[in-house]
């Protein structure tokens, strides 16, 4: 009989495929007044030539650290207290620099998270490139340049000999990287360690970047650590993966056995904790980790998740677990490994949940139509200065038409500059509008903040994404929260501060928060106060910018149920706008998808994540790293980069990048040419294509699951 | 297959002011019994094998011990090494026929694989056998068959005829001229998820072809 099915070769490896890098109970210490702190204890892994191996925790759990202790930059505080750091197996620890140098040299090389860093500003890229080579090999100027075009081809980058001469910021951010990683790569480094190097990347980008990883790891055999806090970056690039948690690896194996059966609490908490895209959203709640990671100078004498662990005995108290080898060959450190059943997991008391609400429809809060906002352009030539040019403009919201019904959710999602901002800016008055109207309960709100009325400033309210620079670091957080309600009058001034205190404990803070200042907290603390005083004047709408995205995963969890469980206490609209999104799927009851300024798909939210797909969603979706490896994803990458929106292209915006624009009339002439329709279904979901409704009906869904064994 | 693709990328490598002792320890921790030696830039300098580690006796023999603990102290890589010169070495991509001649015509362990001077992997005998237990198919199960045939042309569209026919997958394969029977070739496949019965009957049929072997078990 013949069999289809071909052999499976992934395993077979040539030639000698040793460790290149083998940490052995290492511990990390940095010196500091009156002592010094172990930041990272009894660390081990080892990384195998063309292996990807994957580190991933909550910040604070020493992932960074490890990886600088590889490279001896520490600062002149840390250093290696026990242990031992073997690359190509010579000892690291108790080594010279001018040694160290000499034995890192060129075979360790590092990407970290912003690209911008490692690039200098002031030099054209294609010096900095060569540079590596002249200054490393000795190699001609000649030689160096025409390696280092090649290389940029090696990591698709459009156009190399141009690149060369170009300047850091005349390239795009995902671009940056990738010359960041072609610079890294020059030298064919035995190690490569990437430090979150797709954190600041936009979701179709960070897409194109990972593949272009995972084919160079191929093709070099490079070994690469992989810091990340992202399990679905994990899942996508790692073969192996580690989870640190407070200076310690609680587990580590292979990627398939630790997502398909985390057996340590703590990874089982940060799955949990993760929203997922393949799952309808009744079924993913989200489960935060109760607590936060203890600082390194105060962690329990017992097993170091034991206060956050809700298996914790008697045992987990007194004695710190070992690293044990399970059967299946994955370690974790955990005493009761064996005894845990994921699947028979319940929250702990203190976890808060969000009660769920029923999502009625029920009458329009915002009403926007036509709205568009442009900023005007000044140039800089003596023509532009007399006014005799034209003057061009950013269009950066075009034709923005929508509304949001009283106690839903509307989730805007697009890549970084499509014009999310912008738009809620518009609408809280931060900006006013070009053209177009825009209605809340009734009342124009076109104009911008200063010519509102204090009642309706009062009922809009908003919730920022970076809460260090929206609170005043001198206020304490009571007078803070405290503010809108003198303000606005909501609350007699006698009771300010009960009435501070009842919203502090519904953020589940407590009252001793009441006289702390904004540095005294911690991220999401800083956030929960952010949406407590956005929440403090008892707003009807609140315009949600990136609100959990700077956040840690189990933080992220707790802020999301906290909104989620504000709202159907009171009955808040929300806009929400999020560049994941997983999170957006698992937070909004309707969707819009932006481009460029233009939405280009709107609707409820389980219309948006299947079939049919505006092509630039489908690309979305495809991009989207999802946590779990036996999840099959269409492989849809964008290319190019988003266009200027000083000059939109005609037509279709989005067509000089669409990948499925063969299938619209006339082969996609018309794409170019003439603005599309907005094509509605039943449900009120819109797309606004040429590619007719039936054709995009036969897509296949972007993420599908494999049988599961 | 090049050179390249079998290979083992990322040697470890060690300066030529690397005091031999810690020469010595790399290459008995790490279980390597070759160590190319490099300067700024992976640029080969030399090559260091265990044989170069064998101090001579005329060497040492007029010094006591104290005098042989000093003067082993004091010896470099640079100083023991094989100078660039002498080395055989090999381009990643030339073929592994030609690598495996080189370690054969020099009865030599192993090449530094160099391009444009720099470093760029080892091959020894070790990667080369490995390369070639691949080759026949040792990591996956099924029949392993030798076929012996005549040594002319069309021998083997007819074996691969059947194959084609049986609609057989080929996990691995080799030919060899039959040893001690001069035209006459011997070929070893690999044949994936059939039993041992099922080939016996579909190539023992083939005219002027015989089954001189045929095992699951390797």
């Amino acid at each position: 009989m013949a069999t289809t099915t071909s052999l499976d070769t992934s395993s077979i490896t040539y030639g000698h495929t040793g460790p290149v890098l083998k940490l052995e109970n290492v511990a990390i210490a940095y010196k500091v007044r009156g002592g010094e702190i172990e930041a990272v204890q009894n660390v081990s892994f080892e990384i195998n030539r063309g292996e990807s191996h994957g580190l991933v925790g909550e910040s604070g759990c020493g992932k960074s650290t490890v990886a600088w202790a590889v490279v001896n930059f520490l600062g002149a505080n840390g250093y290696v207290k026990r242990g031992s750091i073997r690359f190509l197996g010579r000892e690291l620890t108790g080594r010279s620099g001018e040694d160290l140098r000499r034995l890192r040299g060129d075979q360790i090389a590092m990407v970290y998270q912003d690209p911008m860093q490692a690039l200098n500003p002031s030099l054209r890229l294609g010096d900095q490139l060569k540079e590596v080579l002249t200054v490393h090999r000795g190699m001609a100027d000649a030689e160096a340049a025409r390696r280092s075009i090649e290389m940029l081809e090696r990591v698709y980058m459009p156009d190399a000999a141009d690149v060369m001469r170009r300047f850091p910021h005349q390239i795009s951010g995902g671009q940056q990287q990738r010359v960041v990683i072609a610079m890294a790569l020059l030298n064919n480094p035995a190690l490569l360690i990437m430090d979150e190097p797709t954190t600041a990347l936009d979701v179709t980008v960070e897409a194109a970047v990972l593949d272009l990883i995972a084919d160079l790891r191929r093709e070099f055999d490079t070994a690469i650590m992989y810091i990340t806090h992202n399990l679905g970056v994990v899942a996508r690039v790692c073969s192996k993966v580690g989870v640190m948690y407070a200076g310690e690896m609680v587990e580590r194996g292979l990627v398939e056995q630790i997502f398909k059966r985390p057996q340590h609490p703590y990874t089982q908490g940060l799955m949990r904790c993760v929203p997922k895209l393949g799952a309808d959203k009744a079924s993913s709640m989200l489960y935060p980790i109760r607590g936060r990671v203890p600082p390194p100078h105060s962690r329990p004498i017992g097993c170091v998740f034991g206060p956050r662990c809700d298996y914790a005995q008697e045992r987990c108290r007194m004695e710190r677990p070992a690293l044990r080898t399970m059967p299946n060959g994955v370690q974790v450190r955990c005493h009761f490994a064996e005894d845990i059943d994921p699947s028979q997991w319940q929250p702990h008391e203190d976890v808060e949940l969000p009660t769920l609400r029923e999502v009625v429809a029920s009458e329009p809060i915002l009403e926007v139509q036509h709205l568009k906002k442009y900023y005007e352009v000044s140039g800089s030539t003596i023509k532009d200065i007399l006014g005799l040019r034209p003057k061009s403009y950013v269009k950066a919201v075009e034709d923005a038409t929508f509304t949001v019904q009283k106690g839903r959710t509307l989730g805007v999602v697009g890549e970084s500059g499509c014009g999310k901002s912008t738009l809620i800016k518009t609408i809280i008055g931060l900006e006013d509008s070009t053209d177009g109207k825009a209605e809340f309960m009734g009342f124009d709100i076109t104009g911008n903040i200063a010519s509102r009325d204090i009642k309706l400033i009062q009922e809009l309210q908003m919730v920022f994404q970076n809460p260090d620079s929206t609170m005043n670091p001198s206020y304490t957080v009571g007078q803070q929260i405290g503010r809108p309600m003198v303000r606005f009058k909501t609350v007699p001034k006698k009771q300010v501060r009960d009435e501070v205190i009842k919203i502090l404990q519904a953020m589940r803070l407590g009252e001793t928060y009441y006289d702390r200042l904004p540095r005294q907290l911690s991220g999401g603390e800083k956030q929960r106060v952010g949406i407590a005083r956005a929440l403090a004047s008892h707003p009807n709408l609140v315009l949600c910018d990136e609100p959990v995205s700077a956040l840690d995963v189990s933080v992220q969890a707790a802020i999301l149920n906290l909104l989620l469980d504000a709202q159907s206490k009171l009955g808040t609209t929300m806009v929400f706008i999020a560049h994941d999104l997983s999170v957006v799927r698992f937070f909004s009851d309707d969707v819009a998808v932006m481009y460029l300024g233009q939405i280009m798909e709107i609707g409820p939210a389980e219309a948006i994540y299947a079939p049919p797909y505006h092509p630039y969603t489908e690309a979305l979706l495809s991009a989207v790293p999802i946590p779990d490896p036996t999840a099959a994803q269409k492989h849809i990458r964008l290319e190019g980069s988003v266009p200027s929106a000083l000059n939109p292209p005609s037509g279709c915006r989005f067509h000089t990048r669409c990948p499925q624009r063969h299938f619209a009339p006339e082969g996609g002439a018309v794409c170019a040419t003439q603005i599309p329709p907005w094509q509605e279904t039943d449900n009120g979901h819109k797309i606004f294509c040429h590619i007719p409704l039936e054709t995009l009906r036969t897509f296949d869904p972007v993420i599908s699951h494999k049988e599961k064994d | 297959m090049l050179v390249k693709d079998i290979m083992t990328r990322h040697p470890i490598l060690v300066a030529p002011e690397t005091p031999v002792t810690e020469v010595q320890s790399i290459m008995v921790e790490n279980q390597v019994r070759h160590l190319p030696v490099a300067g700024d830039g992976k640029r080969l300098q030399g090559l260091i094998t265990r044989q170069r580690l064998a101090l001579s006796a005329d060497e040492l023999g007029s010094l006591n011990v104290w005098e042989i603990t000093r003067h082993i102290s004091q010896l470099t890589a640079k100083q023991i090494m094989l100078k660039k010169a002498q080395v055989i070495t090999i381009d990643p991509d030339r073929t592994v026929e030609r690598a495996a001649a080189l370690i054969t015509d020099h009865k030599i362990s192993g090449l530094p694989v160099i391009e444009n001077g720099i470093i760029v992997g080892i091959l020894t005998e070790t990667d080369l056998l490995r390369a070639f237990q691949i080759m026949l198919g040792l990591p996956m199960a099924g029949v392993r068959v030798t076929v012996r045939m005549p040594n002319r042309k069309g021998e083997f569209n007819k074996l691969s005829t059947v194959l084609a026919q049986k609609g057989w997958g080929v996990a691995g394969m080799g030919s060899f001229p039959t040893p001690r029977h001069s035209g006459q070739y011997d070929l070893v496949l690999k044949i994936s998820d059939v039993s041992v019965e099922e080939v016996k009957e579909a190539l023992s049929d083939i005219p002027d072809q015989t089954i001189v072997d045929i095992r699951t078990v390797v």
